[in-house]
C-alpha cells in the first residue's frame, strides 16, 4: 500500500492525473483507465493490442520494439509503414490490423471475434463512445483500458497508462522529462513576447475537396500557443471546413499543412490564386508537418521534437535549436536506432519544405 | 388514385396577371439573393468594390487584388451554381410532382439522387476526372430512373404509389452501395473526398465545375420548359392524357430523362442537396396555383434565389462552414411533414 502511494505521489507530481501501479516486477498490474474503471492484470501486459491511431507507436516506443504490440489499427499501420518506424521496425509490417468490424479499414468498432482470437494481455481502446467501442469487449473478458485524448494532459495520461501496464515505468519518466524540459525552454524563450508578436497560423489537417482545420481546444492549437502562435481557426469550434474565403480573411503568417495527406503539397497553397496571396505563402511560410515516429501532429511521444520544429519556425530570432541533431538523438533513446541522413531528410521533410522561409536550419550540416 | 385537389388543372381560361407578377416578384428575389450573395462574405469587401471588380472584370481585366480574385473566382462562381442547381432541382421537383399528380415526390425519392450519388462515388473512388464524375453521376441517375420504371411497371402501366415505393427500393440499394464504396475507399485521400462530397457543398465550385454543370443542367430546364404544357396533360391521369393525343408512356420518358439530366448534373459538382426539389415546388405553388405554365419557371426563380440564400448562410454564419445539406434538411424535413398531414386530412375527408 505504501508503494502504492509513493508511486501515485510520484505521478502526481509529473502531472498525471491517471492513477499508476505497482511497478515491482512479475507483481499483479492495476491500471485505472480515463474512464474511471480499474484493470488488474497479474502481470505487465505482454500481448497488447491498441485501437486509438496515434498510440501504437507508443507501444513501440516504450517497448524500444515490436513484441508486445500484436495488433494495431489500420490507420497506424499506415502511418507506420509510411514513416520511419517502418524501418526502424522491419517487422512492424507483419503485426495485424484486421480487428475492426467487418474488417473495415477505418472506424472504431471493434471485431471482437478477431480481437479474442488474438488472446491479448489488454487492449486499449477509445473511450468516446464507450457503449459501442468498449463495453463489447469487456463482455467477452477481455481487458479494456478506455482513453479520450485531446489535450497534453491526456496524452501524458495515456503514456503513462501504457507504460504502467507493460511495465516500461523508467522509459516513461525519461519521456515525461523531456516533454517538461521542452515546455520550460519554449515557455522561458517566449518570455515578454508581446500578442501582436505572435503569428497567426493556419493548420489545415486535409485540404481535399474542402479545407479542414483545428480549431478551439484542440491539440495543434494547444501546440500552436506553445510554440509562441495564435491558431487562425481559434473561434472554430472542434474541427470544421472553411472556405477560401474565410481563409483569405484569416490572412495567416505561417500554414501548416497537415501529415495525413502525403501526396497534398506546399505547391497546392501557392498555386491557388487566393491562398497564394495570402501573407504566408507571399513569405514562403507554408510548411508540412513532418512524420516522424508518429505523424507529428497529433499527440505522441514524438511531441516535443514538433514543438521544437515549430517553435523555430515561427520565432527563428528567438529559438536556435538544432532539430535535426535532437531528433537524431532522442530517435535513439526512444526507438532505439540511429536514423541516417537519409532518414531525416525523410522525417523532416525535406524535399518538400526545402523551399520554405529558414528551413535551410533543418537540413544536413 | 385522384389527383389532389391542389393539381387541378383547369385554370376555365382565365388570364395569368396575378401569376405573372409573382414571377416577377421571384425573378427580383433571385436577383437580391445573387446581388446579396456577391456582396457577402467572411472577407469584408465594400459592394462598391465588388461592383468595380465586375465591372473591370466584364471589360477583360483579370482579377489582380486578393479582393478581386475573392470576388470573381470564388463568390461569382459560387452563386452562379447556387442559382442554376436550385433553379435546376425546384424545376425537376415540380415537373414530377405533376407528372407523378403527387405532391410529395422529388428527384431524392424517385432514387435519382441516390443513383447520381453512386455514379459519382465510384468516379472518386476510381480517380477520375471532373468530366468522368458527371458522366457517371449522370448515367447511375438515368439506371435508377430505369430500374424504378422497370420495378413499377405491372401490365404496362405504372401506379403512383408503386412508382415511389419502387423509387425507395433502389433508393435503398444505391444507398448501400455508396456506402460499400466508402467502406473500400482509401481512408486517408478518396474516403474524406466521398464523404464531404456527398454532404453537399458548394466550397469547392470554380469556373470550371460550373462549366462542366451548366450544360446538363440549362439543357434539362429548357426541356422542361419546352414541355411545360405538356405536364399539365400528363398531370390529368393517363386516360385523360391519351385523349389529347398524348403518347403517355413515351413524354413520361422524356420528362425523366431531362429530371435525371438536372439532378446529374447538379449532384456531380455539389453533392447531394435534398429537399429543395421537394419544398420550393410547393412554394411556389401555393402562390401561382398547379398550372405548370407558370409552376414551373416560378419553381425555378424562387429555387435559384433559395439555394443562394441558403449557401449565402452556409458560408457566412461561422467561419466553419455549414454543409448544405444540413441546411436544406432542417429547413426542409418540418415543411414537408405540415405537408404530408395536411395531405392526409384532405384524403380522409373525401
Amino acid at each position: 500500500m505504501r508503494l502504492k502511494k509513493w508511486a501515485s505521489g510520484l505521478f502526481g507530481l509529473m502531472g498525471c492525473a491517471a492513477l499508476a501501479a505497482l511497478p515491482a516486477l512479475a507483481d499483479p498490474v492495476t491500471i485505472t483507465d480515463m474512464t474511471g474503471r480499474t484493470i488488474t492484470l497479474a502481470k505487465p501486459a505482454e500481448r497488447v493490442i491498441v485501437f486509438p491511431v496515434p498510440w501504437a507507436s507508443t507501444v513501440i516506443a516504450l517497448d524500444g520494439g515490436t513484441k508486445r504490440l500484436i495488433a494495431m489499427h489500420p490507420e497506424s499501420k499506415l502511418a507506420i509503414e509510411e514513416g520511419i518506424l517502418g524501418q526502424f521496425f522491419p517487422a512492424a509490417h507483419d503485426i495485424r490490423s484486421d480487428i475492426i468490424a467487418g474488417g473495415a479499414s477505418k472506424g472504431f468498432i471493434p471485431n471482437v471475434e478477431a480481437v479474442a482470437a488474438l488472446k491479448p494481455d489488454l487492449v486499449i481502446q477509445w473511450g468516446n463512445r464507450k457503449d459501442d467501442g468498449v463495453t463489447p469487449l469487456a463482455n467477452a473478458g477481455i481487458d479494456t483500458a478506455a482513453i479520450v485524448y485531446g489535450a497534453e494532459e491526456n496524452a501524458r495520461q495515456i503514456m503513462t497508462l501504457v507504460a504502467t501496464a507493460t511495465g516500461n515505468a523508467d522509459k516513461l519518466g525519461m519521456l515525461m522529462k523531456w516533454r517538461d524540459d521542452t515546455a520550460k525552454v519554449l515557455k522561458d524563450g517566449l518570455a515578454g513576447l508581446a500578442d501582436a508578436d505572435r503569428p497567426k497560423v493556419a493548420y489545415f489537417f486535409y485540404t481535399t475537396p474542402e479545407f479542414q482545420t483545428e480549431g478551439k481546444g484542440s491539440y495543434m492549437e494547444w501546440q500552436i500557443n506553445l510554440a509562441g502562435g495564435v491558431n487562425a481557426a481559434k473561434d472554430i469550434d472542434g474541427w470544421g471546413a472553411v472556405g477560401l474565403e474565410q481563409i483569405a480573411a484569416w490572412d495567416p503568417d505561417v500554414i501548416l499543412l497537415g501529415s495525413f495527406e502525403p501526396q497534398v503539397s506546399v505547391a497546392k497553397i501557392y498555386d491557388d490564386p487566393i491562398l497564394g496571396a495570402t501573407r504566408a505563402a507571399k513569405a514562403k511560410r507554408v510548411y508540412k508537418v513532418p512524420v516522424g515516429g508518429y505523424r507529428w501532429d497529433p499527440p505522441s511521444q514524438d511531441s516535443p521534437l514538433m514543438w521544437m520544429w515549430l517553435a523555430s519556425i515561427l520565432h527563428p530570432d528567438r529559438f536556435s535549436f538544432d532539430v535535426r541533431a535532437a531528433t537524431a538523438e532522442w530517435y535513439v533513446r526512444i526507438y532505439g536506432h540511429e536514423p541516417t541522413p537519409e532518414q531525416l531528410d525523410q522525417v523532416l521533410l525535406l524535399d518538400m519544405n526545402a523551399k520554405g522561409a529558414g528551413y535551410d536550419k533543418f537540413s544536413r550540416k | 388514385m385522384s389527383a389532389p385537389a391542389s393539381i387541378a388543372v383547369d385554370k376555365g381560361g382565365r388570364r395569368y396577371d396575378g401569376e405573372l407578377l409573382w414571377l416577377v416578384v421571384f425573378a427580383v428575389l433571385l436577383g437580391a439573393a445573387m446581388l446579396g450573395g456577391i456582396c457577402l462574405g467572411r472577407l469584408s469587401i465594400a459592394p462598391s468594390q465588388v461592383f468595380d471588380s465586375i465591372t473591370r472584370w466584364a471589360g477583360g481585366a483579370s482579377a489582380e487584388t486578393l479582393e478581386e480574385r475573392i470576388v470573381l473566382l470564388v463568390r461569382a462562381p459560387r452563386v452562379l451554381m447556387g442559382a442554376l442547381a436550385g433553379m435546376g432541382l425546384a424545376m425537376a421537383g415540380a415537373a414530377l410532382q405533376g407528372l407523378f399528380r403527387n405532391p410529395l415526390v422529388s428527384p431524392d425519392i424517385l432514387g435519382i439522387t441516390a443513383g447520381a450519388a453512386f455514379g459519382g462515388a465510384l468516379a472518386i473512388l476510381l480517380g477520375e476526372s471532373s468530366m468522368v464524375l458527371i458522366g457517371s453521376a449522370f448515367a447511375f441517375g438515368v439506371l435508377a430512373l430505369l430500374l424504378v420504371g422497370f420495378i413499377s411497371r405491372v401490365d404496362g402501366r405504372s401506379d403512383t404509389m408503386t412508382v415511389v415505393l419502387a423509387g425507395v427500393v433502389v433508393a435503398a440499394m444505391f444507398t448501400a452501395l455508396v456506402s460499400f464504396v466508402q467502406f473500400v475507399a482509401d481512408p486517408d485521400s478518396t474516403l474524406p473526398a466521398i464523404v464531404a462530397w456527398l454532404m453537399g457543398s458548394f466550397a469547392s465550385i470554380t469556373w470550371f465545375r460550373v462549366g462542366i454543370a451548366t450544360l446538363p443542367i440549362v439543357i434539362g430546364a429548357l426541356g422542361l420548359m419546352l414541355l411545360r404544357f405538356r405536364i399539365n396533360l400528363l398531370s390529368l391521369g393517363e386516360d385523360e392524357a391519351r385523349s389529347f393525343g398524348i403518347r403517355v408512356e413515351r413524354e413520361r420518358w422524356i420528362l425523366f430523362l431531362l429530371v435525371a439530366l438536372i439532378s446529374g448534373g447538379v449532384v456531380s459538382v455539389s453533392g447531394i442537396v435534398g429537399w429543395v426539389g421537394l419544398v420550393i415546388p410547393h412554394a411556389a405553388r401555393l402562390l401561382v396555383g398547379p398550372d405548370h405554365r407558370i409552376l414551373v419557371p416560378a419553381s425555378g426563380l424562387l429555387g435559384g434565389a433559395y439555394m443562394v440564400a441558403i449557401d449565402t448562410v452556409a458560408r457566412n454564419a461561422t467561419a466553419a462552414e455549414i454543409p448544405l445539406g444540413v441546411l436544406t434538411a432542417a429547413i426542409g424535413a418540418p415543411i414537408f411533414a405540415i405537408l404530408l398531414r395536411r395531405m392526409y386530412y384532405t384524403e380522409s375527408r373525401r
